[in-house]
Parts: C-alpha cells; structure tokens; sequence
C-alpha cells in the first residue's frame, strides 16, 4: 500500500471520505443524454459559491451603518485594492443568479423534473428560490443608494396589508418608525449570516434529495429501469469525471458572459446596477420612478396588476406559493417535452411570453393600457397552474422511449 | 390598426422616452472621445473643474492622487496648480463649503459630484452645463433648458457669457402655451359633457399643434438656433462645448475611476477565457469519446 492510499485508509475508518466520493461524484449515475439546459444546475452553485467568497471580502470593508454604508462601498470601488472587481463580480452575480436559476427552473418545467418520485427536490428547489429573493432584496438595500431605500420602502409596506397587525408588522420589520440604520443593520445580519446559512442548508438538502432519486433527463425516462448485472443503469454514466468535464465547458461560457459584463458593462444599461442608486439614500426625495431590479418585476406587475392593494399582495404571494405545487398539478401520461402534446408547447410558450411582458411592465410606470396588458398576462399567469390538472390531459402523448435518446 | 400599432409601440418604447420625462433644451450628443484624446479632455476637465466648481461641490469619495496618477497629471504640477486647499496629496478632493449656510444661498445645498455622471449621466450633463439661459423671474437671472428652476446660479458666465431663447423660441413657447390652455379647457368640457362635439374637435386640433410645435423646436434647438448669445464670453460657443465635453469626461472619470483600466483589463480577461474554453472542450471530447 503507498502512502497516499494508507493515510487514505486511515481516513476511511473514521470518515466516510470515499464512500461520500462515490455517492455523489464517482459513482454517481446521471443520465448520459443531458442538453444544454443541463448547465444551470451546476452553474448556480457556481454562482452561489461567487456570492459568498465576493460577499466575504466585501464585508471586510463594508459599513453597516446609515452613516457609513453609502461612503464604504465608494471606499470599495475606489482605494480598496480590487475593490471595484469584487463588488462587481457581487453585484452581477446576483443578476446572473436569477438569470441562471430562471432556466434552471424552466428545464425542470419542460422536461417535467419536478413530477413523482422528485416532488421533494421541487419543493426544496422552491425553498431555495423563495430565501433567494430575500437575500437579494435584502442585500439591495445594503449600499444604501436612493432607489435602494425607496424600494425598500415599497416593498416593505406590502406587510402593511395584512389586517389590523399591519403597521405594527412592518414597524417590527423596520425596526424603526421609518427605513433607517436599524433597518440596514438588521438587513445586513440577514444578509450576510442567517440566510446564507439557511440557503446552504437547502441547497444541501436540494442535492441529497436529487442523489437520492436520480437526475431526471431530457426523455423524461428513468435510467434506473434498465440497468446491467452490477445494477448500474445502462444508460448512466459516472457524474465525475464526464459531466465535471462538461460542466467545465457550461463554466466556460457562463465566464465569458459574466465577464463581459463585469468588465465592460456593469450598470448592464441601469439593469443591474441603478442610476438612482449613486445617489445616496435620502428619506426626503422620492426617484422620480421606483421600480424593484429586473428579477422581481413580474411578481412586482401582479401585484400592481390587482386593483386593490390588500388583493394585489395576495395575488403577488399566491404567484409564489401557485409554484410549490407543481408536481401535483401537471397530470400529463409523459414527462418530457418532447412526447407531450403540442398544446403544451404552446401553453408554455405563451406563459414565457406572459412572464417576460410581466417582467417588463413591472419596470415602467403604469398607464391605463400597461395596467390592461398587465392584468391580461396575471389571468394567464394563474390559469397556466390553475388549469394546469385540465389542460395537460389534452391530447394524444406520443410513445416514450424505452431508453434514452442522443 | 394605426392605433393599436401605436399603442402597442407606446406600451413598449424601450428607454423613458422624451416624451414621458418632457422636452428639454438643448438636447446635443457629446462627441465620443477615446484613447489619449480621452485624458488630454480629462485633464482639461480637471482644470475647470477645480477652478469653477470646486468650491461649492466637492468629490469626496475621490482622491487628489488618485485623480493624478490616473489623469497622467504630474503630483507637483498637481499640488501647485489644482489643489487651492492647502490639502496633502493623499486626501479626499472635499472642500470647506457650509452646507447649512448654502442650503440657505441657493435653495439647496450644492451636491456632491463624485458620482453625479453615474446617477445623471454624460448626456444630461453635457446638455445640463450648456442650458442656462437668461431669465430675470429666478433669483440668479437665470434659468435652465435641462433642470427648470435649478438653484444654480450660472457659474461657467465668463467662459460661455450669457445665452437668451430666441423669439422665433418664444414665439413658439407661447403658441404651445395657449394651446396647452386649450386642451385644458376642452378636457374640462369633455368631463362635464358641455358641448362635447365641440370640444373634441378643439382637443385633437391643439394637440396636433403642440406636437407641430414642438417639433420645431426639437428642429429649432438641433440648428443651434434655439439659444442666441446676447452677451459674449471669453470662449465661441464651439470652444465653449469643447470645454463643457472635457468638463463631463473629467466627471465621468470621477464617477468611475477604473472604468478604463477594466475595459483594458477585460479584453485580456476574456481572451483567457476563451482559451479555457477551447481546452476545456476538448478535454470534454476526449472523455466522451467513448460514450455512444
């Protein structure tokens, strides 16, 4: 025995270090027909990993107080060595956080990932998403630029919809009469400690569930179902080393496109970074618009799409909660795209048009037609789930495979 | 059908259309500057800067050094010509202003311009620096085409001297005035249902004038026409937005020093990633080769 294999050895008998290495990476078996929608999963760690070294170093210089906050992250971008990349690489990484979580949830919509026996993974997946928003609408606060405040404030005074404990709720969550340093220190302890860890634990979970059942593919089949004499299924190959190596080249190109935004633009046109935002945060001057960040504008149009306010946050919450029931409302024969019936390509394709319309409207001021647009896309929203047990029985599915397909 | 496609293009114009955020005058493209034309303005800039703004608006995220080095300014051409404080060449570019005493003198207190070209942008600035215009009804006799009512007295007055609207302008500022009346008037009508027919037909009409109208203006104000110098200046106009677009990228600069070097920086960061890529390609291929 070499050295390396006994100390390895000496390992084992007290850690599970191999065994854990072969669970989850070795001998892992995805199946080996993965797509290019594949990627996501993978790359949201990426990111997730991204947030937490930038965010890291950017504590290490951040102030956490109405008085210094806003001056602290200047401090940053300018006399901190390498300042200006990391809270770049932070301030794009929450963007791309959502862009590659969208898809990541859309491949699990087309493909049906979500469907029995991966319901649990759904709904930590859910989970996931929901303390993401938190986090970022949180960490948006934390610059203290004017539009962070306001929408903060906007945001905030949602809760004061809630009958009767309203204002006392939202005074409890401000910590303060208005949004103030109290608000800022509260939101940074969240932000950088109580939801990270949460976020850790169910990404976690989120893998343990998936290792558990399987990785679902693009056929929507279960490779566990045909498997050869040692019981590994015959179309599963070892996660590690082919799709390490796969996702190497997702990283690579994921890289390229981060990158081209970090460097070259990283106010993304006022996307990503707001120009109300070098301003600082000033209770006394309203911006002339306040719309949230581009990943909560859809919700934040079915909120404005509902005439009364009270409504319009159950409306927006509801368009949340529509979604952890998934994997109970789609009653289609098949799971795949690929073998449905067409009318679910073209319910799906008409609920990506509705959501990215959503999204848009929620970054422009309303007008009577915007509203109308607006309100037309949230019906639609709601009767996509809603309607989801009816219409996902429509039609002939075509046959499935036995294996999977290249 | 014209009417849906217009709605439809109304719903979805892309940025805040002038319309949405008003006409404002002038409302010029600043030239693009790049490379070492870029610095000789940004050094120029800095200049004027520190010679006409300084006082009362202060950089305080900025450093003098910084400022120097980056803008290729010598330190002791820096500490001798640009630093009128006293300060040593490592501190914050603040000055001694009284923000209570000032919010006292012009309304409000001068802000801070660290990162005013982030929040405002190149565009409204440059258009903001060259739009104050006579006007005996503001407390400084002036007023702005950019920011109606701004506190600002004109401070730039010796360099550019003093810019008036022309009459055919205010000509054509009264005409849309009163028809502005008009449209109020015949909503009011239309709400109360007194001669509906009638006010309808007066409402599209003063509409399209106003449009008309101020097209001529937007036409007016792209000839150069729009302000006439009523008294001169040590600068011609064309010298006057030579200096104002130097004045803009030196804030530019000021907003975000490394913005140059992460351009440079970024080219080489995305050349590598490329090269990754390609071998991260093949090392894929290679692996599954022998996945069928």
């Amino acid at each position: 025995m070499t050295k390396m294999a006994a100390l390895m050895q000496w390992v084992d008998d007290r850690f599970p270090a191999t065994k854990v290495w072969n669970e989850h990476l070795a001998e892992y078996y995805a199946p080996k027909n993965f797509n290019f929608w594949y990627f996501f999963g993978s790359l949201a760690l990426l990111v997730l990993v991204n947030q937490i070294l930038t965010g890291i170093w950017l504590t290490m210089n951040y102030n956490p107080s109405g008085e210094g906050a806003y001056a602290s992250v200047e401090f940053i971008m300018r006399d901190v060595e390498w300042g200006w990349l990391l809270r770049y690489m932070h301030s794009t990484g929450a963007s791309a956080f959502f862009v590659v979580v969208y898809l990541h949830m859309f491949r699990g919509l087309i493909y049906g990932s979500f469907r029995k026996p991966r319901e649990l993974v759904w709904l930590f997946g859910m989970i996931i998403f929901v303390l993401l928003m938190a986090e970022a609408f949180m960490g948006y606060l934390l610059p203290w630029g004017n539009m962070s405040y306001w929408g903060a404030q906007v945001i905030i005074n949602l809760f004061s919809a809630i009958p009767v404990y309203g204002a006392d709720i939202t005074e409890w969550i401000r910590g303060d009469f208005i949004i103030s340093g109290a608000t800022l220190n509260r939101f940074f302890a969240l932000h950088v400690v109580a939801l990270p860890m949460a976020l850790l634990l169910m990404v976690f979970l989120h893998i343990v569930a998936l290792h558990k059942v399987g990785s679902n593919n693009p056929d929507g089949i279960e490779i566990k179902k045909n498997k050869d004499e040692n019981g590994i299924p015959l179309d599963g190959i070892p996660f590690h080393p082919y799709y390490t190596v796969k996702d190497i080249v997702g990283v690579a190109g994921f890289l390229f496109l981060f990158c081209l935004v970090i460097f070259f633009a990283p106010e993304m046109g006022g996307f990503f970074l707001e120009p109300p935002n070098f301003t600082p945060a000033d209770p006394l001057k309203t911006p002339a618009h306040i719309a949230p960040v581009w990943y909560f504008t859809p919700f934040y149009s079915i909120l404005r799409a509902v005439p009364d306010q009270q409504l319009g946050v159950v409306a927006m919450a509801a368009s949340l909660i529509v979604l952890f029931f998934m994997p109970w409302l789609d009653r289609a024969k098949v799971k795949s795209v690929r073998y449905k019936h067409w009318s679910f390509k073209l319910w799906v394709a008409l609920f990506v048009v509705a959501f990215v319309i959503l999204g848009y409207l929620g970054m422009k001021g309303p007008t009577p037609m915007r509203t109308l647009v607006a309100q037309i896309c949230t019906v639609y929203y709601f009767a996509f789930f809603l309607l989801m047990p009816w219409w996902s029985t429509w039609g002939e599915t075509k046959p499935v495979p036995e294996r999977v397909t290249h | 059908m014209r009417k849906l496609i217009i709605a439809i293009s109304a719903l979805f114009s892309l940025s805040l259309s002038a319309a949405e955020a008003g006409l404002t005058f002038p409302n010029d493209d600043m030239p693009k500057l790049t490379g070492d034309k870029l610095i000789i303005a940004q050094q120029n800039g800095a200049q004027i800067y520190m010679n006409n703004c300084m006082g009362c608006h202060a950089l305080s995220f900025q450093r003098y050094k910084r400022t120097a080095t980056d803008l290729k300014i010598p330190e002791d051409v820096m500490l001798d010509n640009l630093i009128f404080t006293g300060g040593k060449i490592g501190d914050l570019m603040t000055n001694n202003m009284n923000k209570k005493a000032a919010a006292n003198w012009f309304g409000a207190a001068p802000p801070d311009l660290s990162l005013i070209a982030r929040s405002r942008g190149n565009h409204w600035l440059y258009n903001y620096l060259r739009g104050f215009y006579q006007d005996e009804s503001r407390p400084y006799g002036v007023n702005n085409g950019v920011f109606k009512d701004v506190g600002m007295p004109h401070v730039l007055e010796l360099m550019q001297g003093i810019q008036a609207k022309t009459e055919q302008v205010k000509g054509l500022e009264n005409d849309i005035e009163y028809a502005k009346a008009d449209i109020a008037n015949a909503r009011k009508q239309i709400e109360d249902g007194n001669d509906v027919e009638a006010a309808r037909k007066v409402l599209s009409a003063a509409e399209k004038l106003v449009h008309e109208k101020e097209a001529e203006l937007v036409k007016l104000s792209k000839e150069g026409k729009y302000f006439e110098i009523v008294q001169e200046g040590n600068l011609n106009p064309e010298e006057f937005d030579h200096a104002m677009t130097d004045l803009v990228y030196f804030l530019d600069y000021v907003g975000e020093p490394i913005k140059q070097e992460r351009k440079r920086l970024g080219v080489w960061v995305l050349l590598f990633i490329l090269g990754f890529g390609v071998l991260a390609y093949f090392l894929k291929k290679e692996y599954w080769k022998d996945i069928h």
